[in-house]
C-alpha cells in the first residue's frame, strides 16, 4: 500500500518536474514546481515525518513559491517570448553535464545498496515523545549552535538584500 | 476494521454535513445581520424569513450560464475555483467540534483525526488554498482579475507572518501543536486570558486572510469590480463564495479552540459550547464587516508589516520571557 503511494507520489514529483522546464507559459512552471514540492511533502508523511512535511508545504510550497507567482504577476510574463538563447556550447556544456551527473548516480547506486543508513529517530522514540519534540529536542539541544549559526547568516543575508534593494538618497 | 471504517465514514459525512450546512447558512446570517444593521429586512421572501434562500441560491447557481472568457488561461481559469474549495473544505478534517462520547457502548471522539502537528497543517492548506483565488483573477485574463490577485498574494504573503506568530504564543502556553491537546490546556482558564495580545492579533490577521472588510482588497467592489471572481459565473463563481465561507467557519472554529476553550464551557462540557463559541465569531465577523470601511491598499501594507509584524515578535518575547520567570 505504502509502496503504492510512494510510486504515485514519485512519479508525479518527477513528472511536474520536468514538467517545469518544459511548460510554455512561466507562470504554469511555478505551478507545476508547486505540485513537485507537494508530492515530496506526501513523500515526507510516507516517511513518517510529519513536522517536515508540513514545513514543506509551508516555506516552500506556500511561502516561497506564492513569491515566485507574485513577482511573475507582476512582471507579467503571460507567454514565453521565443528566446533562442541555445547556443551551440551550452548544448554541448548541457549534455556533458547530464552524462557526469548520471554517471555519478550510477556510481552512487552500484557502490552501495539503495537502502538508507538508520538515522536516531526511530519509531520508539516517536512514539514515546512525540514527532515534533523529537525533532525539536535535536534542534534546540543537540545542534543548537549550527542552528544559531544558520539563522544569523540568514538573518544578514536578508538584512543585506534590503540594503542593496533599498535606493540611495 | 470493518467497525473501524463504519464509524470513520459516518463522522466524516456526519462532520462534512454539518460543516456545510454552517457554511450555506453563514450566508444567510451574514445577508441578515447586514440588513437588520442597515435597516432593512435581508431576505424575506423563500421560506420563513428567508430560510431556504441559501438552497434557492445553490439552485440558482446551477441553472446560471456558465461563461469562458476568450482570452482566458482555460486549465487555470477552470482549476482555480476546484483548488480554492478544496483547500476550504480539507480544512474541516482537523476542526475539534468536542470531547470523547458514549454512543451504543462505543467511545467516539467528535473529530476527525487528532495529528501532532494539526496547526501547522492548517497554515498549510491555507495557504495552498489562497492560491485559488490568486490563479482565478490571473487566468481569466481581465486587468482587474490581474490587480485583484496581485493584491491578494501580498496580502497573503504579509499576514500570513503575523497569524503564524499569533499561533506561536498560543502553542508556547499550550506545550502543543494539537488542537486536541490545545483544547485540554485550557480547561480552566481560557486562552484569551492568558494570550489577550495574541487574541487581536489572530483576529485581525485571520480577518486579512479571509480577505473580509475591513482587508478585502482583493474584491473591492468599488475599485475593482470585485476583483478576482470577475470573470467568473454560475456554480464557479458559488464554489468561490463557499469557499469564503467555508473559510470564515474554519476561522471562526480557529479562534474557538485556540482562544475560547474549544468545547469547553460552564455546566457541561460538549459541542454545544463549541457551536455556540463558532456563531458567536461568525456574528462578529459580520458585525465587523458592516461597522468598518475599506482600507486603503498601501496602509494594509504598512499596518501588516510595520505594526503588526514586531508587535507578534514582541508579544513572542514577552511570553518567553514570562513563561522563564514563572518557569512554567
Amino acid at each position: 500500500m505504502e509502496l503504492v503511494f510512494l510510486l504515485i507520489c514519485g512519479g508525479l514529483a518527477v513528472i511536474a518536474s520536468l514538467l517545469v522546464i518544459f511548460a510554455r507559459s512561466t507562470l504554469h512552471s511555478a505551478l507545476w514546481m508547486v505540485l513537485s514540492f507537494f508530492m515530496v511533502a506526501i513523500i515526507y508523511v510516507l516517511l513518517h515525518a510529519q513536522f517536515l512535511a508540513m514545513l514543506q508545504i509551508i516555506v516552500y510550497a506556500g511561502a516561497i513559491m506564492m513569491f515566485i507567482v507574485y513577482a511573475i504577476m507582476m512582471l507579467n510574463l503571460r507567454q514565453e517570448r521565443d528566446s533562442k538563447v541555445m547556443g551551440r556550447v551550452s548544448k554541448v556544456v548541457g549534455v556533458a553535464a547530464l552524462l557526469v551527473l548520471f554517471l555519478e548516480l550510477m556510481l552512487v547506486g552500484l557502490g552501495h545498496s539503495l537502502t538508507a543508513m538508520q538515522g536516531p529517530i526511530t519509531d520508539i522514540l516517536v512514539a514515546t515523545h512525540g514527532r515534533v519534540a523529537v525533532i525539536s529536542n535535536f534542534l534546540f539541544a543537540d545542534y543548537l549552535l549550527p542552528f544559531e549559526v544558520a539563522s544569523i547568516l540568514l538573518t544578514a543575508g536578508v538584512v543585506g538584500a534590503v540594503v542593496l534593494s533599498k535606493r540611495v538618497k | 476494521m470493518l467497525e473501524f471504517m463504519t464509524i470513520l465514514i459516518i463522522k466524516t459525512l456526519v462532520a462534512f454535513v454539518v460543516s456545510l450546512l454552517i457554511v450555506a447558512y453563514s450566508t444567510w446570517i451574514e445577508r441578515k445581520v447586514l440588513g437588520h444593521v442597515q435597516l432593512r429586512h435581508g431576505p424575506h421572501r423563500v421560506g420563513f424569513h428567508g430560510l431556504l434562500q441559501p438552497i434557492a441560491d445553490g439552485i440558482k447557481g446551477f441553472f446560471k450560464e456558465e461563461l469562458l472568457p476568450d482570452n482566458a488561461d482555460k486549465p487555470l481559469f477552470l482549476l482555480a475555483p476546484i483548488i480554492s474549495i478544496g483547500a476550504a473544505v480539507t480544512l474541516v478534517v482537523i476542526v475539534p467540534f468536542g470531547d470523547k462520547i458514549t454512543i451504543m457502548g462505543r467511545e467516539i471522539n467528535l473529530y476527525l483525526t487528532d495529528l501532532d502537528v494539526g496547526i501547522l497543517l492548517v497554515l498549510a492548506i491555507s495557504t495552498i488554498g489562497s492560491y485559488g483565488g490568486i490563479l482565478g483573477g490571473w487566468s481569466s485574463g481581465n486587468k482587474y482579475g490581474v490587480i485583484g490577485g496581485l493584491r491578494g498574494t501580498a496580502q497573503m504573503i504579509s499576514y500570513e507572518l503575523s497569524l503564524a506568530l499569533a499561533v506561536i504564543a498560543v502553542v508556547m502556553v499550550s506545550g502543543s501543536l494539537s488542537l486536541i491537546d490545545i483544547v485540554n490546556s485550557q480547561t480552566g482558564l481560557w486562552n484569551i486570558v492568558k494570550q489577550p495580545f495574541a487574541f487581536i492579533l489572530f483576529i485581525i490577521c485571520g480577518l486579512a486572510e479571509l480577505n473580509r472588510t475591513p482587508f478585502d482588497m482583493p474584491e473591492a467592489e468599488a475599485e475593482l469590480a470585485c476583483g478576482f471572481n470577475v470573470e467568473y459565473s454560475s456554480m464557479k463563481f458559488a464554489l468561490f463564495f463557499m469557499a469564503e465561507y467555508c473559510h470564515m467557519f474554519v476561522f471562526a472554529a480557529l479562534v474557538t479552540t485556540l482562544f475560547l476553550g474549544g468545547w469547553h464551557g460552564p455546566v457541561v462540557d460538549g459541542p454545544h459550547w463549541f457551536f455556540l463559541k463558532v456563531f458567536i465569531v461568525i456574528f462578529f465577523c459580520v458585525w465587523e464587516r458592516s461597522t468598518f470601511p475599506r482600507l486603503r491598499y498601501d496602509q494594509v501594507m504598512s499596518f501588516g508589516w510595520k505594526i503588526l509584524l514586531p508587535f507578534g515578535l514582541l508579544n513572542i518575547m514577552l511570553t518567553g520571557l514570562w513563561m522563564l520567570v514563572f518557569n512554567l
